[in-house]
């Protein structure tokens, strides 16, 4: 299969690197038994920088080997084994697991139990560093260096479907006007210290503003179950707090410190109005 | 023997005034990277806390007339949006409020009730006003021939909004005589604050003043606007 010839058309670049991936996998497949599969692409790549692969191959175009007596529980894709002796040395050793596993696995053919929990488990530990006092605190660009933005979705619809069934009277108004304050909120108010000279990953800053509504959720839900006004009031306090504490570190380290209070006194807006919500509807 | 022309070893012919190379500006450099880039939009944002601060303070004055001399060099967006968005808030929050309170004075059995269209009300309602009455004053006063800015028209009225924010919490009070009393003075205020400064911008002369008439008219209706809809 070489080009060398010249009578022969020259093959395109990724086409001869295609052949060689298949070549490469059949060379596998025959040494080392089918235990094996070469990973396609890396699992969920850090997300502070641009995902670096250096493997050249996009997709595997040959369909995975039949399923071992290895631990598989899904029945109808088969899964990767969970120790893979180490990967052939073509162009996938830079690849990142955040998961630990060791060398990377086939995350399009892994079940989707695999994949919903790691995804949760991400949430779990992002919510643990963002809401909750811990050692990274001060270092903010370390704390949620692996952001995501399925926590804060499903955050800000908890919060507005939370409303919403409290609301005895247009509801759906109640959800929408929440859903589209806490988004667009967020957004501006990246938008904010961005337009005041500050330094932060616009997806990052979304995504934690996302989970410093974690709170909120908790209070929302303990107004729904309980009515009184006084309580309300106290727990939502209380969340309200919580929650301009979880943000804080993270809004004043971006901006000069001269621009300090007009960088936190739109989140605090926000989250106000947000409490005031939680009290109001009735 | 002289060269003719004489200064041609400066390379530049006939042209013996020597234009000063990008020294002369007639207006401030504008670091305009197109309409989707974020850092084209910070020069209108370059401002601390203390500037914020001091520049709030000057807008509950409302008969200095100095504010476009203090603005002149930077003026900002910031206080444009934070306090027409701090205003949505507390006419959304405080009307209801005052409204359940007002009910309850007169009714005395009412129960709370939080009417959310207050929200969608009170943001296009300032919103609206807050970003057209400014672009059609910028407009009308190029088209007559004045100088405008249109930054520096947001930036005032904006600022001119911010005394409507205690006086949302003042409206608290279940009076209705007070209430009234209370709006007329601050809607007067606040309309003095933006005919005067206009006054003082605009060289025009006495032509133009029933452009700052319009100015004191639309303000104080905006307040009346703020009292009967939010805080009846």
């Amino acid at each position: 299969m070489s080009n060398s010839h010249s009578d022969t058309i020259p093959l395109h670049p990724s086409s001869q690197s295609d052949i060689d991936e298949i070549e490469n996998l059949i060379n596998a497949s025959v040494q080392s038994g089918p235990a094996t599969v070469l990973p396609a692409r890396p699992p969920s790549p850090p997300r502070a920088s641009i995902p670096v692969s250096s493997s050249p191959f996009i997709q595997s175009k040959i369909p995975p080997p039949p399923p071992q007596s290895s631990s598989s529980s899904n029945h109808k894709v088969p899964s990767v084994p969970a120790a893979p002796p180490p990967p052939p040395p073509v162009g996938n050793s830079s690849s990142i697991v955040a998961t630990g596993f060791g060398p990377p696995s086939n995350t399009l053919t892994e079940p989707v139990w695999d994949t919903v929990k790691r995804d949760l488990s991400r949430i779990v530990s992002n919510l643990k560093l963002v809401v909750f006092p811990n050692p990274y605190r001060e270092d903010p660009g370390k704390a949620l260096r692996d952001w995501d933005l399925w926590g804060p979705f499903f955050f800000i619809v908890f919060l507005g479907l939370t409303l919403s069934w409290s609301a005895s009277v247009k509801k759906s108004e109640v959800f929408a006007v929440a859903f589209a304050l806490l988004a667009a909120g967020a957004i501006i108010l990246t938008l904010n210290v961005l337009l005041l000279g500050g330094h932060i990953i616009f997806f990052q800053s979304l995504s934690l503003l996302g989970y410093c509504l974690f709170p909120l959720d908790i209070g929302a839900l303990i107004c729904l179950l309980k009515d009184n006004v006084i309580i309300k009031m106290i727990v939502v306090s209380v969340t309200l707090a919580w929650s301009s504490w979880a943000a804080y570190p993270f809004m004043s380290s971006a901006v000069n410190p001269r621009r300090k209070a007009l960088a936190l006194y739109p989140v605090f807006l926000m989250y106000v109005s947000v409490g005031f919500l939680i009290i109001a509807i009735d | 023997m002289q060269n003719f022309p004489p200064n041609s070893g400066s390379g530049r012919g006939y042209q013996t005034l020597e234009a000063p190379a990008e020294s002369f500006e007639q207006q401030p450099p504008n670091n305009w990277k197109g309409v989707f880039n974020i850092s084209s939009y910070t020069q209108y944002f370059n401002v601390d806390t203390d500037v914020v601060i001091n520049r709030l303070i000057s807008s509950f004055h409302p008969t200095a007339g100095d504010f476009f001399n203090k603005i002149e060099a930077n003026p900002d967006l910031y206080g444009l949006i934070w306090i027409t968005t701090t205003l949505v808030f507390m006419l959304s929050c405080f009307g209801n409020f005052a409204t359940y309170l007002m009910q309850k004075h007169t009714d005395g059995t009412t129960t709370w009730s939080f009417d959310v269209g207050y929200v969608n009300v009170a943001a296009s309602g300032i919103y609206g006003y807050a970003i057209v009455v400014p672009m059609a004053f910028y407009f009308l006063l190029q088209y007559l021939g004045s100088n405008a800015s249109l930054i520096r028209f947001w930036c005032m009225w904006g600022y001119s909004l911010s005394i409507f924010v205690p006086t949302a919490f003042l409206l608290l009070i279940p009076v209705e005589l007070l209430r009234w009393i209370i709006i007329l003075i601050t809607g007067t205020a606040s309309s003095c604050f933006v005919a005067l400064n206009l006054r003082s911008y605009i060289e025009g002369g006495n032509d133009l003043t029933i452009i700052v008439i319009a100015a004191f008219l639309l303000q104080m209706a905006l307040s009346i606007f703020i009292k009967v809809w939010f805080f009846p």
